[in-house]
């Protein structure tokens, strides 16, 4: 007998907690990385990068990003889960418009809306394999 | 003549794009099987550590691909990892492909690259 129906969580609402905490550490490595100095030879390592408390934050969200991935990922097909996964490309910016007040063109706005179209086009069928679980 | 950061950003490009998808799909293969045989299985725990260690590489990768590299370089190629990791999941894993699936995770990518252009 499959163990995934042993189940204590839905894994579509785990994948909305793993998309959120995504963003999150999203925003704060970009704030990280941007504090971080410049040493020659060794920027491409990324490592440097250590020195700041934002990118220890965001490794956090990462890692519980991350739990809540595999727990999404026992149940969820990764063709699937992967391309739903990156409603954070509409997260983001939509969290950059609200909290910090930055601009969207008309142009990102119309990406926006595209990267929503697929992820409608994708989330579809997901009620058909949900009624097969 | 291609000049000597672009082939540093090219190749970091690939190695960063690559380990993700190997990570995901490792990762994927390990959380798959555990349904059957049990997470503790040795074959499991190894798939499970290569694709954390690919994941991680790909994770220093972005950080170091952000601090040097315009954001409007780096998300759309982001963006196409969307597409490589379904198709290397219906090759590699054998997950199902639908049309719907295909158009739909060629448009988040489309709209990714949009969105990172303007």
């Amino acid at each position: 007998m499959d163990r995934a129906r042993q189940r204590s969580a839905n894994p579509w609402l785990v994948l909305v907690f793993e998309v959120v905490f995504v963003t999150a550490s999203e925003t704060l490595l970009k704030v990280g990385a941007s504090k971080t100095a410049r040493v020659a030879g060794w920027e491409w390592t990324g490592l440097l990068a250590l020195g700041s408390i934002w990118i220890w934050c965001a490794i956090g969200l990462i890692v519980l990003s991350f739990l809540c991935w595999i727990y999404v990922l026992r149940y969820i097909p990764l063709s699937i889960a992967f391309p739903l996964s990156n409603v954070v490309h509409v997260l983001i910016p939509l969290n950059c418009w609200i909290f910090l007040g930055e601009h969207i063109s008309p142009q990102r706005w119309c990406g926006i809306a595209i990267v929503i179209l697929g992820l409608a086009m994708v989330a579809k069928p997901v009620a058909k394999i949900e009624e097969q679980l | 003549m291609i000049p000597a950061h672009m082939t540093v950003l090219i190749l970091v490009f690939t190695i960063e794009v690559t380990a993700t998808v190997v990570g995901q799909l490792l990762v994927k293969h390990a959380m798959e099987g555990s349904r059957t045989v049990g997470f503790t299985h040795p074959r499991i725990l190894k798939l499970f550590a290569g694709g954390v260690g690919a994941l991680t590489i790909s994770f220093f990768l972005t950080i170091a691909l952000l601090q040097h590299f315009d954001l409007s370089v780096f998300y759309p190629i982001q963006g196409s990892t969307v597409v490589i990791i379904t198709l290397a999941a219906v090759i590699f894993l054998r997950e199902r492909l639908t049309p719907q699936l295909l158009i739909g995770a060629l448009l988040i990518s489309a709209g990714i690259v949009l969105v990172s252009l303007s």
